[in-house]
C-alpha cells in the first residue's frame, strides 16, 4: 500500500516534468499542424542554458527558468519566421524533414559547444527530501513539480485572456476568418513556435535538476512529448497536463509489474514504454480525440 | 581496327597495373601498417580520440625506440585511421577499405561494442587479425571468430570485485540488489552479478531492468529500497548510473555499498553529483595506481604510463587510453612471437599469448576474450578515484559500510 503511494507521488513528479514538454510541442501542432522532430533538440538546449548559465554566473537553477525561456523562445521565433515560415503550407512530410534536419543541426553543434561529456546540475539542496505518511518526497522535484503547474497555468490564462491568445486560438479554429478580422497570421505563427521553444526551454531547465545531461539527451523527451500530447489531447492545456500525469503515473506503476509465466518472469519494468504505449491505445480506441479531447485549444 | 587493338592492350596493361600492387606495402617500406575505423566524430567523439591516443602513444614509442624487431628485421610501425561517424554499419565499411585499399596488415578495434561487432565480422571474412581494446559485450566473441581478441575483461566480470570486497568486509554484506539498463552489455553485467552473488551465498532480493532510454527511475528505487539490500548495483552507462544515484539519494536508501559498471570511473560522475559521488564504487578495466610489471618492450608501470599520457596530451591517462594501447601491445608480443608477419602466423601467436603488461594480464580464451583480467575496482573517496581491490593492486583502503546520505565528503 505504502508502495503503490509512493509510486502515485513519484508518477506525478516525473508527470509534471512530462506536461511542460509536451505543451510546447501540443500547441505547434495543434495550431500550426507541424510536427517539431526539434523539439527534443529544444529541450536539450534548455536544460544547458540552465548548466551554462548556473556555472558562469552561479544562478540558482531555478531563477534561469525566465531566462531559458525568453533565449529558446527568440531563437524558436527566428527559426519560424526565416525557415519555416517558408514551408507552413506545404505538406507535412516537408516541415518533418525540416524540423529534422534542423535536430541534427542543433545537436551537432551543441557536440562541439558542449563535448559530448555528461554533465548535471547540482545544487546545495539537490537529494534533499521529507517523508510524509512513509512517502519520501524529493525537494526538488516537488517544486519542479509546482513550476511546472505555475507555467501551465500561466499559459491556460494568456490565451484564453489576452489579444495575443485569442488571436492565436483564432487562427487555429479558422485562419481564413482570422486574417479577415485583421489577425496577422504569419506573426501569430512565429510567436507560436517561439512559445513551443520557450516551453521546451523551460522543460529542459526543469530536467537538467533531475536528469544527466548530453547533447543527445532530448530523443526520449520528444518521443514522450508526442505520446503525451496525444494522449491528453492535441492543442489543448489541459490535455498535455493530464497526459503528461497519467503517463507517469502508467509509467510508475507499470514499474511494479511483475508477470510469471512458466519459468519465465517478465517485469514491467523494462517494458514501461510498452506499456505506457498500450495505455495510449486504449485511450485513443475509447476516446479518439484524447483524454481531454477537443482538437482546439 | 588497331585503335581498338590498342584499347584493349592498355585497359589490359591498366587492370595489370592495377591488379599488381597486391603486394602488401610494408613489404617494400619494412612498415607495418595498422588500420582503425574510429569514432572521430558522432556521439562516441570523445572516447574515439581517447583510442587513438592511445594507439598514437604506443606507435610513437616504438617508432623512437627503433621499431619492432620480427623475424631479425627490423619495422617501423604506421597506423591508418578513417573516421566512422560513430556508425556500426560505416565502420564496418571502413575497415574493408583499409584492407582492399589500404592494404594493411593488421586490424586495431573501433571504439565500442557496436562498431567492434561490425569490424570483426570483416576481419573475419578477410581473415586479419583484429585486436580491439574497447567492445567489452559478449556478443562479439560468441559467433565463433577467430581473427578477433579483445583485451577487456568481459562484462560478467565487472561488478564481481564490489561483490567480493562487500562480502569479505566485517559486518559482511549478505544482500543484494540489481538495477539494469535492457541492452546486451548491461544484461550481461547484472547476469554475471547476479551469477556471482548466488555462488557465494549472497541473496539477490531484487533485481530488475529498466529501458536504457529512461528518464525517471524512481519507481524502480521506491521497490527497491523496501528490500533493505546491503549492497546496491547498477548496471548500466553514465547517464543512467547519474540518474539511479540521485534517485537513492532523494529518496534516502541506506546501503552498505553502491556499485556501478559505468559511471564513478569518468570526471563527469563526480563533476555531476558533487558530494553525492562520494564512497560509490566502480568497476574499470585500468587505473593508474595498478601495480602490475610489464614484460619490457613498452612502459612496464602504469605511472610511466600516466607520464607519457600527460606530457604527451595533457590529460589524465584514462582506461579508454590504456586498454586501446593494450590492444597494440598485444600486436607487439604476438608478432615477435610470430616472427613473421604473416597473418595466420600472427593470427595463432595471438591465440597462444600469456604477457603481463602495465594494463595487466594480455591472454585469450578460446573465443579470443581476455577471460583471465580482473577488473579493478575504484571508489570515489572525498572526490578522488582510489583503487581498492584487487589487494595487490590497490593503493587505499574502501571506505565501508558508506556513511549515511549527507555525511559524506
Amino acid at each position: 500500500m505504502q508502495l503503490l503511494a509512493q509510486d502515485l507521488v513519484n508518477g506525478i513528479l516525473a508527470g509534471g516534468i512530462l506536461a511542460v514538454v509536451a505543451l510546447g510541442f501540443s500547441l505547434v501542432w495543434g495550431i500550426m499542424n507541424i510536427i517539431n522532430l526539434a523539439h527534443g533538440a529544444f529541450v536539450m538546449l534548455g536544460a544547458y542554458a540552465t548548466y551554462q548559465l548556473t556555472k558562469s554566473f552561479g544562478l540558482d537553477p531555478f531563477l534561469t527558468l525566465p531566462l531559458s525561456f525568453v533565449i529558446l523562445f527568440a531563437l524558436g521565433y527566428v527559426i519560424q519566421r526565416f525557415l519555416i515560415n517558408r514551408v507552413a503550407r506545404a505538406p507535412i512530410l516537408i516541415t518533418f524533414l525540416l524540423t529534422f534536419g534542423l535536430s541534427l543541426l542543433v545537436v551537432n553543434v551543441a557536440l562541439l559547444i558542449w563535448t559530448g561529456d555528461t554533465r548535471g546540475v547540482t545544487t546545495s539542496y539537490s537529494g534533499a527530501n521529507f517523508t510524509l505518511a512513509g512517502v519520501t518526497v524529493p525537494w526538488i522535484k516537488l517544486d519542479t513539480l509546482l513550476a511546472a503547474l505555475v507555467i501551465t497555468g500561466l499559459m491556460h490564462v494568456w490565451l484564453t485572456r489576452t489579444r495575443t491568445g485569442r488571436a492565436i486560438r483564432a487562427t487555429s479554429m479558422d485562419i481564413g476568418a482570422a486574417q479577415l478580422t485583421g489577425v496577422r497570421v504569419r506573426q501569430i505563427y512565429a510567436i507560436v513556435f517561439g512559445l513551443g521553444a520557450g516551453l521546451a526551454g523551460v522543460a529542459g531547465t526543469l530536467i537538467s535538476m533531475s536528469y544527466a545531461m548530453t547533447p543527445s539527451m532530448g530523443d526520449p523527451f520528444l518521443i514522450k512529448g508526442f505520446v503525451v500530447c496525444v494522449l491528453g489531447g492535441l492543442g489543448s492545456v489541459q490535455g498535455a497536463l493530464i497526459g503528461g500525469l497519467v503517463y507517469g503515473v502508467v509509467e510508475a506503476f507499470a514499474t511494479q509489474i511483475n508477470v510469471t509465466i512458466g519459468t519465465q518472469s517478465i517485469s514491467g519494468s523494462g517494458l514501461q514504454d510498452a506499456i505506457a504505449l498500450i495505455v495510449l491505445i486504449i485511450v485513443l480506441i475509447v476516446r479518439p480525440t484524447g483524454i481531454v479531447g477537443k482538437a482546439v485549444v | 581496327m588497331s585503335l581498338r587493338l590498342s584499347a584493349a592492350a592498355a585497359s589490359a596493361a591498366l587492370l595489370a597495373a592495377f591488379a599488381a600492387p597486391t603486394v602488401p606495402v610494408s613489404a617494400a617500406g619494412d612498415t607495418i601498417l595498422f588500420g582503425a575505423p574510429i569514432s572521430l566524430t558522432g556521439s562516441l567523439t570523445k572516447e574515439g580520440h581517447l583510442t587513438q591516443e592511445g594507439y598514437d602513444l604506443w606507435k610513437n614509442y616504438i617508432n623512437a625506440h627503433g621499431g619492432l624487431k620480427i623475424g631479425g628485421k627490423t619495422y617501423k610501425v604506421d597506423i591508418k585511421y578513417y573516421d566512422d561517424e560513430s556508425k556500426n554499419d560505416t565502420s564496418a565499411q571502413l575497415a574493408e577499405r583499409l584492407i582492399d585499399q589500404d592494404h594493411v596488415n593488421f586490424l586495431l578495434g573501433p571504439y565500442g561494442s557496436g562498431t567492434s561487432f561490425t569490424v570483426a565480422g570483416i576481419a573475419e571474412r578477410k581473415k586479419i587479425p583484429m585486436v580491439e581494446g574497447n567492445g567489452a559485450a559478449e556478443r562479439i566473441f560468441n559467433q565463433g571468430f577467430k581473427y578477433t581478441f579483445g583485451v577487456l575483461s568481459p562484462a560478467r566480470r565487472y561488478l564481481e570485485g564490489i561483490l567480493d570486497l562487500a562480502h569479505a568486509a566485517k559486518p559482511a554484506a549478505q544482500t543484494v540488489a540489481i538495477t539494469a539498463a535492457s541492452d546486451a552489455f548491461s544484461q550481461e553485467v547484472a547476469q554475471g552479478a547476479a551469477a556471482w552473488a548466488g555462488a557465494h551465498g549472497m541473496k539477490v532480493v531484487y533485481n530488475n531492468k529498466y529501458p536504457d532510454t529512461a528518464t525517471d527511475v524512481s519507481s524502480l528505487i521506491s521497490a527497491l529500497k523496501q528490500t533493505n539490500p546491503d549492497v546496491i548495483l547498477n548496471a548500466g552507462h553514465l547517464q543512467d548510473a547519474l540518474l539511479v544515484q540521485k534517485a537513492l539519494r532523494e529518496q534516502n536508501v541506506i546501503a552498505k555499498a553502491y556499485g556501478y559498471s559505468v559511471g564513478p570511473d569518468t570526471p563527469d560522475f563526480a563533476n555531476a553529483l558533487g558530494k553525492d559521488a562520494n564512497d560509490v564504487f566502480g568497476g574499470a578495466q585500468w587505473s593508474e595506481s595498478v601495480k602490475y610489471k610489464g614484460e619490457p618492450g613498452f612502459m612496464q608501470s602504469s605511472s610511466e604510463y600516466e607520464k607519457a599520457i600527460e606530457t604527451t596530451y595533457h590529460h589524465h591517462a584514462d582506461y579508454h587510453n590504456a586498454e586501446s594501447t593494450a590492444a597494440c601491445l598485444a600486436f607487439q608480443y604476438a608478432l615477435e612471437k610470430a616472427g613473421s608477419l604473416d597473418t595466420e602466423k600472427v593470427r595463432d601467436a595471438l591465440a597462444k599469448l600469456d604477457v603481463t603488461t602495465f594494463y595487466g594480464i594480455l591472454k585469450f580464451d578460446s573465443r579470443g576474450l581476455n577471460v583471465f583480467k580482473p577488473m579493478v575496482i575504484n571508489q570515489i573517496q572525498n572526490g578522488q578515484l582510489v583503487t581498492v581491490w584487487p589487494k595487490f593492486t590497490a593503493n587505499g583502503k574502501p571506505v565501508y559500510p558508506a556513511p549515511p546520505w549527507g555525511q559524506r565528503k
